[in-house]
């Protein structure tokens, strides 16, 4: 038998948009008063923006037309190549240091029965190398080639080291949370055979973590010749080093030229990169 | 190497995995392990490659508590233990040859370690490896990618890297749970023949026709051991008494015609053409 109509509707299930509690309304008058209270803290006023465009107009202006003379071009190819340069062996660097890094802060599962001396001698690294990889990466890439620019002079070389050292604390945390996340079954195969860590590491963890790395490594070289491009503003070599020297001058129409090769040379490293990392997927 | 657990019990939380589990093996002997899913059985193959905490009791391998032994001792039991699970726990990325090559990882210094790391295995192992395949029915796949292998062929090479291994002890949790009846047999196959040589040889399985061609049987319900004895006392009341409460039921898998070439593989079709999954008629 047919149940009899009700006019009562089931509780209403809503729609994808959270339904109306207490905690929602004070978190969204959270974010309303953090909104208003940082536009205050920066002064942030888009009439100002679109009022004094006269600065702005000469600087566009003054862009065009760009500079093509063979002296801009040649200064444009040097540094684009520095820049390169600086990007690629800054991540090379930074892959080389991350590796022992990201091996020494990957935290194994905890051995069964394993003595007290055991699971201190495993923590001490661990936490050493958590460290290491925390100072490389929360120092932002800028703050390192200030730092190395004092210790080692104007140039490319300090800017290869900042990046380096970014780079290094950036893959090592990736890596090391690559190690931990690779399927865990095969490795424990190869330790109840007697496998010791080294080797567990090498055939169980390495392997799988492989591909993955080279598109981590690939992608930090990305983030880096952008990077590179900057750390020349203070000094640190590369293009970047020749936008600023340029703006400094007054010279827009070559700053055109510089950043027009920059954005094309960065177009192309990420293109390049997304195709090799596309590839590894499989 | 013979073993015996003695008064074992493990708990998750409240839940005892393992409780007062007391089972002997000599040398050489074999024993088929049954029982519904959460029976127990995967525990306790976990507690004889010390994979899991014991709340009580002892597990002596080789005469050797195993609980009790230091990092390296531990390493040297474990490297006459051969293990072989139901999801082949193998790299996939690496070739079929390296995986079944590290069969002999847990006997290798550092030096050869890094050799076989960086070249692959070399003459001798090479060539035992080969003679495993070609035992195994994978002749010249050496070089082929394990994750391109299919299911069955990669069960295949666990069992080529527990030949490579020579193990005086072989565990084995649900080894055909997720491959063909062919490979079921060759699989089988390959265990006895380990056994034939002086190997013990302790098998978990869902398949109580598979547990019939064992001379002894040993059935875990809720952790406990409720029957331990050989095959022919494995009446209809006791699997009923052993499987109560299992989803699945005792023998509920309907019969299922095997594929022409099983059927024509052996000299006894009959033994492997009931359950190839799961709780076979019996």
């Amino acid at each position: 038998m047919a149940s009899p109509p009700t006019s009562e509707y089931p509780r209403r299930i809503g729609g994808a948009v959270p339904r109306f509690s207490w905690g929602t309304a004070i978190a969204i008058l959270a974010v309303l008063g953090l909104t208003s209270w940082s536009v205050w803290g920066t002064e942030f006023d888009l009439v100002e923006l679109f009022s004094s465009t006269r600065p702005m107009e000469r600087f566009l202006s003054g862009m065009f037309p760009p500079d093509f003379s063979p002296t801009t071009l040649w200064q444009t190819g040097t540094g684009l190549l520095q820049t390169f340069q600086m990007s690629f062996l800054g991540a090379l660097i930074g892959a080389v240091a991350a590796l022992p890094l990201a091996v020494l802060a990957t935290q194994e599962p905890p051995a069964v029965a394993a003595s007290r001396a055991e699971r201190l001698l495993r923590a001490v690294p661990y936490h050493v190398a958590r460290f290491v990889i925390n100072v490389f990466r929360s120092v932002p890439d800028i703050l390192w080639a200030l730092v190395f620019v004092v210790a080692v002079g104007l140039g490319p070389f300090p800017g290869t080291l900042a990046l380096a050292v970014h780079s290094a604390g950036i893959l090592g945390k990736l890596y090391s949370e690559t190690l931990e996340t690779v399927p865990g079954r095969p490795v424990e195969a190869l330790r109840a055979t007697g496998a010791g860590t080294l080797q567990a590491f090498l055939f169980g963890r390495l392997p799988q973590a492989m591909s993955d790395f080279t598109s981590l490594t690939l992608y930090q070289w990305e983030c880096n010749i952008r990077s590179a491009t900057v750390l020349g503003l203070v000094g640190a070599g590369g293009i970047g080093q020749q936008i600023i020297v340029s703006m400094n001058l007054f010279d827009y129409s070559k700053v055109a030229t510089l950043v027009a090769a920059t954005i094309i040379a960065v177009l192309i490293v990420d293109s390049f990169s997304a195709f090799v990392r596309r590839r590894l997927a499989y | 190497m013979g073993l015996a657990l003695k008064d074992v019990t493990v708990r998750f939380g409240e839940t005892p995995a393992l409780a007062d589990v007391t089972i002997e093996m000599e040398r050489g002997a074999r024993l088929a392990v049954i029982g519904a899913s959460g029976a127990g059985k995967s525990t306790l193959f976990r507690t004889l490659i010390r994979s899991v905490a014991l709340d009580a009791g002892k597990v002596l391998v080789g005469g050797r508590d195993l609980y009790a032994l230091s990092k390296k001792e531990l390493k040297g039991v474990q490297r006459g233990v051969g293990t072989i699970y139901q999801a082949y726990n193998l790299v996939p990325q690496l070739p079929a040859g390296v995986n079944a090559a590290l069969g002999e990882v847990g006997g290798m210094g550092s030096l050869r370690t890094l050799r076989t790391f960086l070249a692959g295995p070399d003459g001798p192992l090479a060539k035992r490896v080969e003679a495993a395949l070609e035992r195994i029915g994978l002749s010249g796949m050496a070089h082929q990618r394990t994750a391109d292998l299919s299911g069955g062929q990669q069960q295949r090479v666990a069992v080529a890297r527990l030949l490579v291994q020579r193990p005086e002890l072989v565990l084995a949790d649900e080894p055909f749970a997720a491959v063909d009846p062919v490979t079921t047999e060759r699989v089988m196959e390959a265990l006895l023949d380990l056994n034939g040589e002086g190997a013990t040889l302790l098998i978990n399985l869902h398949d109580v026709n598979v547990a019939r061609r064992f001379p002894r049987v040993v059935a875990l319900k809720e952790g406990r051991i409720v029957f331990d004895g050989p095959p022919e006392r494995l009446t209809d009341e006791e699997l009923s008494r052993i499987y109560d409460g299992d989803p699945y039921g005792t023998g509920a898998s309907p019969p299922q015609e095997p594929p022409e070439d099983v059927l024509h593989c052996r000299q006894d079709p009959a033994r492997i053409v009931e359950g190839r999954d799961g709780i076979s008629a019996h």
